[in-house]
């Protein structure tokens, strides 16, 4: 490791001294982060984060979705470039300008993205940063040994000439882990490595992890499994809202009740909003009753009331929007029962789910999903109601469609220059409020919010919010999906909580903000500690 | 044979494998294709003369179908296949009939600069971040005009015997020019399965993001990918010169649908990531096959179209199929999933769905 230093010293960086740490040394430290900005657009994702990484420890990496740990990673690996601090390696400033750089100076990650070539073969997958060869002709003998070497550690048995197309998640998460023990970095970051494995393929990853520690490598672990945090851990740092509240302290000192304390915070306004009340009497708008689906949900059972907004909590990953589409008729539902405002409904398609059933689903996945960016606001607004519209032959006419979206934009507060701008020109909030704005013109009698204030400004966050409050109010039954525990406390009636494609828990809502986070959590670390299904076996 | 048993245990997978693959049917269908050409010509089709000119026309659709699987193989789409190949053997005639250039040296000029045409598409695209579609649009209707201002309305011939010669040249009925496809094809293949630029490209092609994270230049391999097409193209150039008769303005005017055809029936998925040096080239061999027999039996021309239409659809289809009966027989993952593409885990399922390289 001696061509570590990519940085050429340019000397207006600051002096080289400053980068040296107080004086002495206790401990071997490999790879420190001193106050790392990275900000992107309407969003500061880090914001002054501090991390020690030392020889021989396993480092966790703590935090709730969206408190910036895989940013911090992307970081750390050279995949973004920060926007303030220093990264120091033993010591010396040194600016990672790719993920190779990184990769030379010592640092390996396992991403939470499969970054496999499906074509390739397991070795040649292995070595891909630094394929064997020989006058520039790939050396295939030479990889299978290495590669071997590396899947044995992990303890698997694949043949290494196989097509990594051809193997299951389970095992492309493993030959992924075995390609970071490849490049032999002193710093290995692993951002939720057993996402997919057993029990069993999880305890031989820890094992692996304790031997590289002993070597001296330093493993940083990010995992919302706590239980496993806790056992192949020696040292933590506690992340939130994009700052360390926790900074490489050891971990035998807290306990898990301390961390999620720590996690959740109590930094989170509330706001409040005026008092609405469900009918809990009424019939629910939507009822699922064991409802399991092709994309593995299994039990799910849940119902929305009109009037009532239902939020749906979990980690990423957790199959809350997956489970919408299913139910949506974008995947199979292969059991249970679903009831729209009393009847048994099979919906086929979102095309079914809208015309006969009123179901409208605003998509997290706004800019691919949620409006047409090269169109007009008022085609975007009366896509969903032309059949209502059209006359004769089809013909729909443009002053009843400029009806329709005047009405709209000025109920929803759009902020337009006019009916005829595109909608790609819009801000995100506004955007968003497009998208919604269709399902309203379709006069939908459930609404599915999925991730409603990704991406916008606080202020039009809290006029959304606003608006979502209204529609409940006005009798519509929302089914909200967020991974904003602040929105999700300050929307939601009940709050359901899921977690592996599963209903994990219920919690009724009474707006306050410590006591929710607290119970929502410890539902989803207890459970998913607990639970760990082979996703890869499950066909 | 031997050798295949020797190493029966580790040769096994690989050969079920290949057993599997859109190669073995096609080059059954190759096989099976020619032995009824043979039969029902009543054996003449087997003579040398026959066979040598299946072969003499059998290069330049090689040639192009592998300049377009090259693009292929790192995601983009060349269109300017045929318009390049028509503009560089326009070219390689006016050097030669015009200016009296040695046929030596106006092959070279010529070659070079279909692989300058395609080295400065690939890093106009990378630079200007435009779609290659859009750009290969672009060069190919510029190249259109440049052929014609080349060759005008007239066609151009009695350039250089030696090269005409070389070009009908057949040892053992075995014409040149389809030896040098041949030859041009297996250094392609060498170079893709065998060298660590032609892994890269591959690797860029399946999965730019990981590529990138491991260190590839995803640009670098785009503009690799057009000049190596540029390359191909310049020969195919190069082997239409030597044998029609003369070049002029419509010269590769029909090169391009063949280009996508050949490495489709090949195999080749449109997404990137894959190449089948040798699907294509037997692609080739089919639609040869077809335009023989249309000869052979004195066919209306629409028929040819009509087949190759249908083995393109055919194919892919087939294809579709045998991927979802793995599937389904416990192959990869249960987990499908949802229906719009989303970032995080892909399950194997969710991949090119013919597989080239197998």
């Amino acid at each position: 490791m001696s061509d570590v230093l990519p940085e050429d010293g340019l000397p207006e960086d600051g002096l080289p001294e400053d980068g040296l740490p107080e004086d002495g040394l206790p401990e071997d430290v490999l790879l420190e982060c001193d106050h790392i900005v990275k900000v992107f657009p309407g969003v500061r994702a880090l914001d002054g984060v501090g991390l020690r990484l030392t020889a021989g420890s396993v480092h966790a990496l703590l935090g709730e979705n969206g408190a910036g740990k895989s940013t911090l990673i992307k970081v750390i690996t050279g995949v973004h470039t920060p926007d303030g601090g220093r990264l120091l390696w033993r010591g010396e400033e040194i600016h990672l300008r790719s993920p190779l750089e990184a990769a030379r100076a010592g640092i390996g990650v396992v991403h939470q993205e499969r970054n496999l070539i499906p074509g390739f073969s397991v070795a040649e997958n292995i070595t891909l940063q630094s394929p064997p060869s020989r006058r520039g002709l790939v050396d295939r003998a030479a990889m299978t040994g290495p590669a071997r070497r590396c899947l044995a550690e992990l303890g698997l048995d694949i043949d290494p000439d196989r097509p990594v197309r051809e193997l299951s998640v389970a095992q492309q998460q493993l030959v992924e882990i075995a390609k970071a023990l490849h490049t032999e970095s002193r710093v290995l970051l692993l951002d939720e490595p057993t996402a997919s494995l057993s029990p069993q393929e999880a305890e031989r990853l820890f094992d692996v992890v304790r031997r590289l520690a002993e070597r001296g490598t330093c493993v940083v672990f990010v995992s919302h499994k706590l239980e496993e945090v806790f056992a192949v851990c020696d040292t933590v740092t506690v992340l939130r809202d994009g700052r360390s509240v926790l900074e490489s302290a050891p971990l035998a000192e807290h306990t898990q009740d301390d961390v999620v304390t720590l996690m959740v915070g109590r930094a989170h306004a509330v706001a409040d909003m005026t008092p609405r009340t469900v009918d809990a009497a009424a019939a629910p708008a939507l009822a699922l009753t064991d409802v399991s689906t092709a994309a593995g949900h299994q039990d799910i059972s849940l119902s929305v009331r009109p009037g009532e907004i239902v939020g749906l909590y979990g980690l990423v990953g957790a199959g809350r929007s997956e489970l919408v589409k299913a139910v949506l008729g974008l995947d199979r539902v292969t059991g249970g029962e679903i009831r729209v405002y009393g009847e048994p409904a099979r919906i086929g398609s979102p095309r079914e789910a809208l015309h006969k059933y009123g179901i409208g689903y605003l998509t997290e996945n706004r800019k691919e999903e949620g409006v047409f960016l090269e169109q007009p606001i008022v085609r975007n607004i009366t896509v969903t109601v032309w059949k209502k519209l059209a006359r004769a032959l089809g013909y729909v006419s443009s002053r009843e469609e400029r009806g329709v979206s005047e009405e709209l934009v000025d109920r929803l507060g759009i902020r337009v220059s006019g009916l005829e701008q595109n909608a790609g020109e819009l801000s995100g909030g506004n955007q968003q409020k497009v998208s919604l704005a269709k399902w309203l013109a379709a006069d939908t009698r459930l609404l599915v919010v999925d991730e409603p204030t990704v991406g916008v400004d606080v202020r039009t966050k809290h006029a959304f919010h606003e608006l979502i409050w209204e529609l409940a109010r006005g009798g519509l039954p929302i089914l909200l999906i967020s991974s904003d525990l602040a929105e999700m406390v300050t929307l939601a009636d009940r709050v359901v909580v899921m977690a592996d494609h599963r209903v994990r828990g219920e919690v009724a809502n009474d707006h306050d903000y410590d006591r929710m986070s607290g119970k929502i959590i410890r539902i989803i670390h207890d459970r998913a500690v607990s639970v760990v299904p082979a996703k890869g076996a499950t066909a | 044979m031997t050798t295949l048993h020797d190493r029966g245990a580790a040769a096994l997978p690989a050969l079920r494998r290949f057993s599997r693959s859109t190669t073995m049917t096609l080059l059954c269908v190759v096989l099976a294709g020619y032995v009824a050409l043979g039969i029902s010509s009543s054996g003449s089709f087997f003579e040398g003369p026959s066979l040598r000119t299946f072969l003499q026309y059998l290069a330049t659709p090689i040639l192009i179908g592998l300049a377009q699987m090259v693009a292929l193989c790192v995601g983009q789409l060349n269109l300017a296949v045929g318009a390049l190949g028509g503009f560089s053997a326009c070219l390689m005639g006016v050097l030669m009939a015009d200016h009296g250039v040695p046929a030596g040296l106006a092959v070279l000029i010529g070659v070079l600069s279909a692989t300058l045409i395609g080295l400065v598409t690939g890093v106009f695209i990378i630079a200007t971040r435009i779609n290659g579609f859009i750009v290969t649009l672009g060069t190919m209707t510029i190249l259109l005009g440049a052929q014609y201002r080349l060759a005008g309305t007239r066609t151009i011939d009695g350039y250089s015997a030696t090269l005409r010669d070389l070009g009908r040249a057949a040892p053992l009925n075995i014409p040149l020019v389809f030896v040098t496809a041949l030859v041009a094809a297996a250094l392609l293949a060498a170079f893709m399965y065998r060298t660590v630029a032609g892994r890269r490209l591959l690797a860029a092609g399946g999965n730019p993001l990981a590529a990138r994270l491991s260190g590839i230049s995803t640009d670098r391999q785009i503009v690799l990918a057009h000049t190596l097409s540029g390359l191909l193209i310049g020969i195919a150039a190069l082997t239409a010169t030597a044998s029609l008769p003369g070049v002029n303005r419509s010269v590769g005017g029909d090169w391009l649908l063949p280009s996508f055809a050949a490495p489709i029936i090949g195999g080749v998925a449109l997404t990137g990531g894959s190449v089948a040096v040798f699907g294509t080239v037997l692609a080739s061999f089919v639609m040869r096959l077809i335009d023989t027999a249309r000869a052979q039996f004195s066919l209306d021309p629409s028929w040819v179209n009509f087949l190759i239409g249908l083995v393109v659809l055919g194919t892919v289809v087939g294809g579709r199929i045998h991927q979802a009966h793995l599937g389904r027989r416990g192959g990869p993952p249960g987990r499908t999933p949802p229906v719009p593409p989303r970032s995080g885990p892909q399950p194997a399922g969710a991949l090119p769905t013919t597989g080239g390289t197998r």
